[in-house]
């Protein structure tokens, strides 16, 4: 049971990034980026293929691939810039557009195969007294949090950060207070992708990667923004650990199949639970406050 | 404008006249999926007709086709199995409606993309019913002559598509049509006149659900084959979405028109070019659809009253 | 008994009181003005006899029975109607759909045949002088025409009772004369009124009885000569005379 909540606590950590570009781009955009998923599982591949062709460790990788996926952030923003309101339902709509695309584009380039980085320093165990943490997990968690932590310190010493902030609070507002709400947008976007590609490669060291892949991660993304609010790094790290710890003991109880599932289940029951605002301080309509 | 009845008709018996002009089994078959794709995205388009954006319709595909599907392998006569499918996807849809009774834009679009992926894993994990990941094969071809064996499929795929477009029409100038334009436009103005919109709202999607889940159990019958990723795969809900905002989804003919138009040139045109990307056109006619509709998918969902507020 | 009765009706949005302890009867065919500056709760009060807003505390009876916490359609199905201050027109549908809505739903069907509600559809047009713009859009429409159509709307519930939201508001003087007919003819036809308008004047001339709100209290309250003699009116609206 011990072992149960630890693993899922581990877990949560790596959730929390994996939502963290997701909730980023939703609180200072108010843009529902449903290729996130895919995003992530393309940083997976070029973190797998950087890694069969160099041997270096995946945690090297991490700002490689958080580089390589820069471009895609660039297109993703300015997609978003003409889309037209309500912002959330287009985005939605046309983020499943891109996501379609993606995921095309994926298995043509690499084709259906499943893929793993199956680093054998990463597969061992650690003993720590009752319970056995295994090492990928614990490297994954780890490096998550390093991750979060960077992040929360740009959210609240930089420059950047602030306008982000404040655009998330209210873009009107932010906008008269002379914040380029756009060139926030944009840089938001970009520091989403790179984070998405990050978490991709630390996701393909715990999971199998293949072109299907995006759906629940962009789901647990989804669940975690709502559950966290609107731009509260703290509360994402606390979401995150909660749903890890609700899938790995559904899991233990039902059996591996039903992880997917149990994740639809909570995404639903939390959009039910909510009843109609996205986020707090947010209709379906799209009108702040 | 919505299509005249005449014109309907027209087009109907064009298309009975088909196989009698000597297409080959495998276009009828072509045509057939088509006309079942046209059906879904008349279906969607009865939700969007009253302001809600449905990211789900595979759900109710999926349930209508395993449960056509199981039916007919436990000695269920055929049309039996597809009335019941159609049954079983009516009652998903009203359970879907009222689940999400709260709920609307954005929000309603996740949880019927939820309630699909729920359904997915559903007939994934429990085998005993539904027959796992491998799913259930052998299902028993619909009768007919031996001769033509897609001849039947074809004119039953073609049937219900002209239901589904009649119903649409039907549903346009009816009271159903009034509640749910009402709703979709100010739903508590609506209410305030005596239009209960969650009773509306869920005969929208009963209906809606009934259509798509007996194209399921059509589709069960044609490939006699059913699979989780098959017929619960997020493919039957994102295609109806394109081609019913591409097509006008106010309008009758249109989302039908797109849908056979896209997936013909799609199947006969693009597949053959370029094999591994003939998906990418759905998506960039998707996100073209977005940005460069007029009023975009706001307009689909209607107008809240203008921001005095 | 009154056709419509609110007592201690109070509002709360979170510690802000709109409405602290109101009570409110109307009789049949009676018109009750409702003054105020604004932020007195007068919209607030209106939105809680018609249903949209239900009251932290207090109850609402119509017609001897209690109405209070039900849905909207609820309030629309026992004959209670609202006009909005700003129009609110159905944004996709002409004008005819729009009062073809309360004809077909509004009763337990008394007009069976598509045919005869499209008739009474029209008559309701054109009984605010709207008969030719029965295919118009809403967005086609003046702010007076938008008015009209608020008030055919409202009517075409067939209400016992009609909540009117400053049905006079940023009209010329002719067309607050057209207004002021309007309120005579809809108490010929026995319909119930509870009226808030920005012109004292106006209210004066139509109501049987004013209520003044100030602060969501009632200030005053009576005939419209005693309550426009009371001091309290230039009270409410011109503050202690500190400010």
């Amino acid at each position: 049971m011990l072992q149960a909540l630890v693993s899922g606590a581990l877990l949560g950590c790596f959730y929390a990034l994996v939502a963290s570009g997701f909730a980023l781009t939703l609180s200072v955009t108010r843009a529902l980026n449903l290729a996130h998923g895919e995003m992530i599982v393309a940083g997976g591949y070029l973190g797998y293929w950087l890694w069969a062709g160099s041997g270096l460790g995946p945690l090297w990788l991490m700002p490689v691939a958080a580089a390589a996926l820069l471009p895609m952030g660039w297109g993703v923003h300015a997609l978003l810039r003409r889309l037209p309101e309500p912002r959330e339902l287009t985005s939605l709509t046309a983020g499943f557009g891109v996501a379609l695309l993606l995921q095309d584009g994926m298995r043509a380039l690499w084709g259906s195969d499943y893929r793993l980085i199956a680093d054998s320093a990463l597969t061992a165990s650690l003993r720590l007294g009752p319970i056995s943490l295994n090492r990928g997990r614990l490297a994954a968690a780890l490096a998550a949090l390093a991750v979060i932590a960077v992040l929360w310190v740009a959210l609240t010493r930089t420059r950047w950060g602030r306008a982000a902030r404040a655009t998330a609070l209210d873009e009107e507002a932010a906008a008269l207070l002379g914040i380029n709400t756009d060139l926030t947008g944009r840089t938001t976007l970009l520091l989403s992708a790179a984070l998405a590609g990050a978490s991709g490669v630390l996701f393909a060291t715990l999971h199998y990667v293949h072109p299907a892949g995006g759906g629940p991660l962009v789901m647990v993304s989804i669940v975690l923004a709502l559950w966290a609010g609107i731009g509260r790094m703290r509360s994402l790290l606390a979401a995150g650990v909660a749903l890890g710890l609700v899938e790995t003991l559904g899991v233990a109880w039902l059996g591996p199949g039903w992880r997917e599932t149990l994740v639809a289940a909570v995404l639903l029951f939390t959009l039910l639970a909510r009843g109609g605002s996205l986020a707090r301080g947010m209709t379906a309509g799209g009108h702040a406050g | 404008m919505s299509a005249s009845p005449a014109g309907l008709v027209a087009a109907t018996a064009l298309c009975a006249l088909l196989p009698a002009a000597g297409l080959p089994p495998y276009y009828l078959h072509l045509l057939a999926s088509a006309f079942l794709l046209a059906t879904l995205a008349s279906a969607w388009s009865l939700l969007a007709w009253g302001g809600q954006i449905s990211f789900g319709q595979a759900a109710f595909f999926g349930v209508g086709a395993y449960a056509a599907a199981l039916a007919s392998i436990h000695g269920v006569v055929s049309w039996a199995a597809l009335v019941l499918g159609a049954t079983a996807g009516a009652a998903a849809g009203a359970l879907v409606s009222a689940a999400a009774l709260r709920l609307s834009g954005a929000p309603l679009a996740l949880a019927t993309f939820a309630f699909a992926e729920i359904g997915r894993g559903i007939a994934i994990n429990w085998e005993r019913l539904t027959g796992g990941g491998a799913g259930i094969v052998g299902i028993p071809a619909l009768p007919g002559p031996a001769s033509s064996p897609r001849a039947v499929a074809y004119y039953l795929a073609l049937l219900l598509l002209t239901v589904t477009l009649s119903i649409f029409v039907w549903m346009a100038r009816s009271r159903l049509g009034l509640a749910l334009a009402a709703v979709r436009d100010d739903a508590e103005r609506a209410s305030l006149l005596g239009v209960n919109p969650a009773a509306w709202k869920l005969c929208a999607f009963a209906l809606s659900g009934g259509l798509s889940g007996a194209a399921g159990g059509l589709y069960a019958h044609m490939v006699r084959v059913v699979a989780p990723d098959l017929v619960f795969s997020a493919w039957y809900s994102l295609v109806p979405l394109i081609m019913a905002t591409l097509g006008g989804p106010r309008t009758a003919l249109g989302p039908a028109a797109a849908a056979v138009g896209l997936y013909l040139a799609s199947e006969l045109v693009l597949q053959p070019l370029v094999p591994t990307l003939h998906q990418v056109g759905y998506a960039l006619a998707l996100i073209a659809a977005v940005l460069f509709l007029p009023g975009g998918l706001g307009g689909l969902v209607g107008r809240r009253r203008n921001a005095a507020s | 008994m009154p056709l419509l009765e609110g007592r201690g009706l109070c509002v709360d949005y979170g510690r802000v009181r709109a409405l602290g302890g109101v009570d409110i009867e109307v009789e049949e065919g009676q018109v009750i003005g409702l003054l105020g500056p604004n932020g007195s709760g007068k919209t607030t009060l209106l939105n809680v006899l018609g249903g949209l807003l239900c009251p932290t505390e207090g109850m609402v009876r119509f017609d001897g029975g209690l109405v209070t916490g039900k849905p909207p359609w609820v309030f629309g199905r026992l004959g209670i109607g609202r006009t909005f201050q700003i129009p609110r027109p159905f944004a996709g549908m002409t004008a005819l759909d729009s009062v073809l809505v309360g004809v077909t739903f509004s009763k337990r069907r008394t007009l069976f045949r598509a045919a005869d509600r499209r008739r009474e559809g029209e008559r309701l047009l054109a009984t605010v002088g709207l008969a030719d713009k029965a295919g118009a859009r809403s967005s086609e429409l003046s702010l007076g025409q938008m008015k009209r159509l608020e008030l055919a709307v409202a009517l075409s519930a067939r209400p016992r009772l009609l909540l009117l939201d400053e049905l006079a508001s940023g009209l010329s003087p002719q067309g607050r004369g057209e207004v002021l007919r309007f309120y005579g003819r809809l108490r010929d036809r026995g319909i119930a009124i509870v009226a808030v308008e920005h012109s004292v004047g106006t209210l004066a001339r139509v109501a049987d009885r004013l209520i003044l709100l100030d602060g969501g209290v009632i200030a005053a309250e009576g005939p419209p000569s005693a309550v426009l003699a009371s001091p309290r009116v230039a009270q409410a609206y011109l503050g202690d005379g500190d400010e």
